[in-house]
């Protein structure tokens, strides 16, 4: 090949689409209102379901009485466990020698857990008889606190498993000698409270059994369609080609959504059972009491460090509350923990590390998955280390920072719980971040103001995002697939066994497709949710979706690509490696006139099939499966928050809040924003408002959103973002981004209130910090002074 | 319950008679009765907002709204805001700005929207978010739905200014 040839070629593969900031292909459906999600789906004849659930923590089912809610208009039918003897079990309650059953037995173990089901033909109707059912109890002592849970005070949640449901320790080599050898030391307790995801669509599922075949078919909001159609199969006992799972419109997940519920089960199992379609939607109660909760952890931590602010070794017993049972089809708490004690280093060289981790039960809502997972905890703990530090030695935050951050040169760097980190931009992130806030101009500012009474603070977050993990919430499976099928028109269909719940996925891939086969955007159609059309996939979770099915993407539009070329190359009487794609065409490199159209392509590969070359198949079609070579790719950044706290009312105002945000390549950087964005007001969330509060008998008191906060418009900081791309060694160079913006700012918006508040010597230990909190602060400080 | 009220009004410019149960929510007549199922619904308490449509032009959360309520009164929902074909500007705004991601709360937000830029076109960044308080979305964090409003704005300003220029140089409003 001639340079100016290759020179050509390398031009004409400049992307169009790839990093580019396209509007999505998603919106037009979304926007008109004709969107279809679960609660959406009309099947003839549907019938509803709803529950009644445990009032109580804890007790023994004495009675259950039917008889008035059997004799409400418009039921249908009436399961109790008797009726439904389906449960799940997942991996860590098996161990345990426990499961969940779809309809609690016997013993209610959380409030919420559903007992009876009733189906009727409308849900106004099920409702009523819901509040004819009558159960009776005999209250058991609810295990509610984890420290004395471990110990299996005041007894046993399941009476032949012991409370700690999971225990591990880890130790770097030295670790004693180099803690002990440290001139300074400090000890602090980190707690995070429960919270959830709540996707503003609620969760729930539908069953029908198909006329046709027989088979069952169940619509789900859900994240990963083949793992649920694989977990359901199983805790059915049917074969898993029986089972067709769709997954519409999901509007939201954020973890939530990664997971089985009893309430599924009981909904397919009718379905089977009865031959009727049913449907559950989950009412916003039912989901702040039975969604799986997240964040219920204890970190007592011990940091021994250097007088210039070098942190040395940090021990860390980590405790977190499953719940009454392991959420299925995997634990939260184990996540939680286990995930968190890997990454407690988070950006910087800190050589030693002992971890304790204890998971117990309890007589609460089993604990799941909710973006970032272990993260948000992980940076919460080791920044509010690193900001301890620097206040201990009276130094700049800042610094402490820099003198313990990664440099460039350690990478791949092997942190001291064994995660290798690629190369990423961590010094070069809190740079751009400090440059972006003004960091000095403003730490001048801050001391005028504060003589004035005005309390600003800076909160700084450096993180690690640990992405594309081989093992996810999107379970064990390492890989992704797509299907591209060119169709006899020339416009291209792909599908993926990912489930998008809002993040573009049908843009960000036919972006990477579009490049590949050198096509428009809206002649890709990207499909995905329905186990009978979409390849084999783990789905979306733990950030995998753009680095592993991006990969998959890349693999499967190279195939075609080649395909292309060959056909091509034969009709064109041209060699294969002249002939480029692009605009819809292809043709001989130099030579534009000399072109066939991907749709005189794709009618000879059709329907003019003796004019293929010899041995290519008839039809275009290819499948590709992409694993990452590396088990995970680590993405990166640096948040930094600004606020003001009002030391007479305890109230956080959020002034500034920049990103830096390091994910490799870049696919769409409006969706990436986008991404960040939603994350950070999450992280406030999770930071100042949100909590599920228990009282002491074991009732969740936070039951409705005007209880249980979320963030709203007035109260979410406008954000500026910049970007760093450090491509991973994958496919594509992408890294994955969902959870960074969730994992790194809790930690930033803790830390600027501890900021604000260092004239009052107060940090913020526990999340959510709020008002009240505060000013408790404020009050002690201002007694111990006076 | 078999007790039903007849009851006749107009949505998106369209006259309905139904019958309806008494304790009938105005989003379930929209989402049940007549499968206009764009208005959702998501929390029954009416703090997300999800549920907003306009009644008589005025931004409600119709999960808080009887259907009986609704009787002999105009009702516009987002499959009353525009089409496909002819996006009415806040959709525009919401597309070009990226002001959505899963798109479950966006029909409730945009009809706030409407509402709000009805009362003030030139909203500052400021009045879009007090606006849109009572309106939740878990997926953007809102920075792209002021854009979106702020988009919106600016296009139906420009739409009403070139017929009205006489009349609105005297009003004052540039």
């Amino acid at each position: 090949m001639s340079d100016a040839l290759h020179h050509l070629q390398k031009n004409a593969l400049k992307p169009k689409y790839t990093g580019a900031r396209v509007t999505r292909k998603e919106d037009a459906r979304l926007l008109t209102g004709a969107s279809r999600y679960l609660d959406d789906i009309e099947i003839p004849g549907m019938y509803e379901i709803a529950f009644v659930r445990s009032q109580r923590s804890a007790a023994r089912i004495c009675a259950i009485h039917l008889d008035a809610a059997q004799a409400t208009p418009g039921v249908k039918r009436i399961l109790t466990a008797k009726e439904c003897p389906c449960f799940f079990g997942s991996a860590e309650d098996v161990a345990n020698g426990v499961v969940q059953p779809a309809l609690a037995r016997d013993v209610v173990r959380y409030v919420g857990e559903p007992i009876v089901a009733i189906i009727a033909e409308t849900r106004y109707a099920a409702e009523d008889a819901v509040e004819r059912v009558q159960i009776d109890y005999e209250p058991l002592q609810p295990v509610l606190a984890m420290r004395e849970s471990l110990l299996d005070q005041p007894r046993r949640v399941h009476e032949k498993t012991p409370n700690r449901m999971f225990h591990s320790e880890y130790q770097t080599s030295g670790f004693e000698d180099a803690f002990q050898a440290a001139p300074h030391h400090l000890v602090e307790v980190f707690q995070t409270h429960r919270q959830t995801g709540v996707p503003l669509e609620t969760r729930g599922l539908a069953a029908t059994i198909d006329p046709g075949s027989g088979r069952l078919t169940i619509y789900a909001t859900h994240q990963s369609p083949h793992g649920l159609r694989g977990d359901m199969a199983v805790a059915l006992g049917i074969e898993e080609n029986e089972l067709r799972v769709i997954v519409p419109e999901v509007g939201g997940a954020f973890g939530i959504k990664a997971h089985a519920y009893p309430e599924y089960l009981v909904v397919a199992y009718a379905a089977l059972k009865y031959k009727l379609p049913v449907k559950w939607i989950s009412d916003r109660t039912e989901c702040l009491l039975t969604d799986v909760h997240a964040r219920d952890d204890i970190h007592e931590v011990e940091v021994a460090f250097e007088g210039n602010g070098r942190i040395l070794a940090i021990r860390d017993h980590l405790r977190a509350d499953a719940g009454a049972y392991s959420a299925f089809p995997f634990c939260g708490a184990i996540g939680e923990t286990v995930l968190a004690s890997r990454v407690l280093t988070g950006p910087y060289t800190i050589p030693h590390l002992a971890t304790t981790i204890d998971c117990t039960y309890s007589n609460k809502t089993p604990l799941g998955a909710y973006r970032g997972v272990w993260g948000p905890i992980a940076s919460f703990v080791q920044e509010g280390i690193v900001d301890r530090v620097a206040r201990a030695l009276h130094l700049d935050p800042v610094e402490v920072r820099r003198v313990n951050m990664i440099p460039d040169e350690l990478f791949p760097y092997t942190n001291a719980a064994g995660q290798a980190y690629d190369r990423g931009s961590y010094r070069a992130s809190l740079e751009k971040a400090l440059e972006m806030l003004n960091y000095d101009e403003l730490r001048a500012q801050q001391k005028t103001l504060r003589d004035h009474g005005k309390y600003i603070g800076i909160g700084i977050s450096a993180f690690v995002e640990p992405t594309a993990m081989a093992q996810s919430e999107a379970g064990s499976v390492p890989y992704e697939s797509a299907t591209i099928r060119i169709e006899p028109n020339g416009s291209v269909t792909a599908a993926f066994g990912l489930g998008p719940s809002g993040q573009g996925h049908e843009t960000t891939m036919a972006q990477l497709i579009a490049d590949e086969l050198g096509v428009d955007l809206k002649d890709i159609v990207v499909l995905h949710g329905d186990t009978d059309s979409a390849p084999f996939g783990g789905g979306t979770g733990g950030s995998r979706s753009g680095p592993i099915g991006g990969g998959a993407a890349l693999k499967a539009g190279r195939a075609m690509k080649e395909k292309l070329q060959t056909l091509a190359s034969h009709l064109l009487e041209a060699a294969k490696e002249d002939v480029q794609l692009e605009d819809g065409k292809a043709f001989v490199a130099g030579v534009p006139t000399r072109n066939f159209s991907i749709r005189e392509l794709a009618q000879v590969a059709y329907t003019d099939v003796l004019r293929l070359p010899e041995d290519f198949p008839v039809g275009l079609e290819v499948v590709a499966r992409y694993q990452p070579k590396r088990p995970v790719t680590f993405s990166n950044g640096t948040h930094i928050a600004v606020v003001e706290v009002d030391a007479q009312t305890g109230m956080i105002e959020v002034l500034d809040y920049v990103v830096v945000n390091d994910c490799g390549r870049l696919i769409n950087p409006l969706i990436v924003e986008g991404q960040i964005q939603g994350g950070v007001a999450q992280g406030l969330g999770s930071a100042y408002l949100e909590e599920l509060r228990y009282d002491d008998q074991g009732q969740v008191t936070t039951t409705t959103l005007a209880d249980y906060l979320l963030p709203v418009a007035t109260e979410v900081p406008r954000m500026r973002i910049a970007h760093l791309e450090t491509p991973s060694s994958g496919e594509g160079g992408f890294k994955g981004m969902g959870e960074g913006s969730l994992i790194a700012s809790p930690a930033a918006f803790a830390n600027a209130v501890s900021d604000a508040l260092e004239p009052f010597a107060f940090m913020v230990s526990a999340l959510p910090v709020t008002p009240d909190q505060i000013l408790a602060a404020i009050d002690r400080s201002r007694d111990s002074m006076a | 319950m078999s007790e039903t009220i007849s009851l006749s009004l107009t949505i998106n410019g369209k006259p309905h008679t139904v019958d309806v149960e008494p304790r009938t929510l105005l989003v379930h007549l929209l989402r049940d009765t007549l499968q206009m199922t764009g208005t959702h619904i998501g929390c029954d308490t009416s703090q997300c907002g999800a549920c907003t449509v306009l009644l008589n032009g005025s931004a409600v959360k119709s999960c808080t709204v009887l259907a009986v309520q609704a009787d002999g009164e105009q009702v516009t929902t987002v499959e009353g805001l525009g089409t496909i074909e002819n996006l009415h500007p806040i959709q525009q705004g919401f597309w070009e700005k990226h002001g959505l991601q899963c798109g479950f709360c966006t029909p409730g937000v945009m009809m706030a929207a409407t509402d709000l830029l009805a009362h003030n076109p030139n909203p500052t960044e400021e009045e879009i978010r007090d606006g849109l308080e009572g309106v939740l979305c878990r997926c953007t964090g809102y920075q792209n739905i002021v854009r979106a409003v702020q988009y919106a704005a600016q296009q139906m300003n420009q739409q009403v200014a070139a017929p009205e220029v006489a009349a609105e140089a005297e009003g004052g409003r540039g």
